[in-house]
């Protein structure tokens, strides 16, 4: 069974502002010990940090037109 | 004649300050186009707002107050934009109880397509599938998504732009992410069955 099936309150707390690097010296601090000592939380860690990067590759390939980039170097106010 | 002088002065200034303004700004198309990308459906549509937006910008440039966060005044200037076009308003799904916790996805992932390591189990859900389940997350959370995930903004910047409190955003955010994955797993099963 590899599953994640048990929950970690702890894990709940602190892997979402620890990913998005929001948490003070302290509690990041608190947040790796953590990390460190729960096999289930750092599994955890790992995954949502996979999916995170891939969530964000999936969805920023697309490229802006260069005829768009040109409108609006356009819209700019015309020198006299 | 010193006055003349010294209001030519003053024009050739501004004059210097809104170019630099412009370039700043326009510097910031690709990132500002990533978001709006995700923010609305379509291209289309994305390439409208990002107009306007900077339409926008460059008729208030004065408004921007030199040496603060261009990229969250920008970015605030299109999700209000966004809104003002009437979006349609969405209800969020009910959740499920946490029986599962976060990991439903994974579980999910590991039942449909056998176990794997937990960096690469990820790689088993198509891009497409992805750009699709954030498009179905309802829009105030997604908003959420989008400005920490892909634009990079700082809880803090997030709910300055969206203009509400900080706990809100991180609420939105833990909701959000989770829908997106219940989203996620929807389409792992499907994707199984087909």
């Amino acid at each position: 069974m590899t599953h994640f099936d048990s929950i970690c309150e702890k894990c709940e707390e602190l892997i979402q502002p620890y990913l998005d690097r929001e948490l003070s010296e302290s509690e990041r601090l608190e947040a790796e010990a953590h990390l460190e000592g729960c096999g289930y939380c750092s599994k955890r860690y790992r995954f949502e940090v996979s999916l995170r990067r891939y969530v964000r590759h999936a969805c920023c390939s697309e490229e802006m037109s260069p005829e768009l980039k040109a409108k609006l170097a356009s819209l700019r106010t015309p020198l006299d | 004649m010193a006055e003349a002088e010294t209001d030519a002065r003053r024009l050739a200034t501004e004059a210097r300050d809104r170019v630099r303004f412009e370039e700043e700004v326009l510097d910031l198309a690709d990132q500002v186009y990533r978001v709006a990308r995700r923010l609305v459906s379509s291209r289309e549509e994305a390439e409208d707002l990002v107009q306007e937006t900077y339409a926008r910008a460059f008729r208030s440039w004065r408004s921007y107050t030199p040496g603060t966060n261009l990229r969250a005044w920008l970015m605030r200037i299109l999700t209000n934009l966004n809104i003002d076009r009437g979006r349609r308003e969405q209800r969020a799904p009910d959740m499920q109880p946490m029986v599962e916790g976060d990991y439903f996805l994974y579980n999910r992932l590991e039942e449909t397509s056998g176990p794997a390591d937990e960096e690469r189990i990820v790689e088993r859900l198509s891009q497409d599938s992805i750009v699709d389940a954030l498009a179905s997350v309802p829009h105030d959370f997604r908003d959420v998504i989008v400005l920490v995930d892909i634009g990079d903004f700082s809880y803090q910047e997030a709910a300055q732009i969206l203009d509400v409190p900080i706990g809100t955003v991180m609420s939105r955010l833990h909701r959000g992410r989770r829908i997106l994955k219940g989203e996620l797993a929807g389409t792992a099963a499907a994707e199984e069955e087909s």
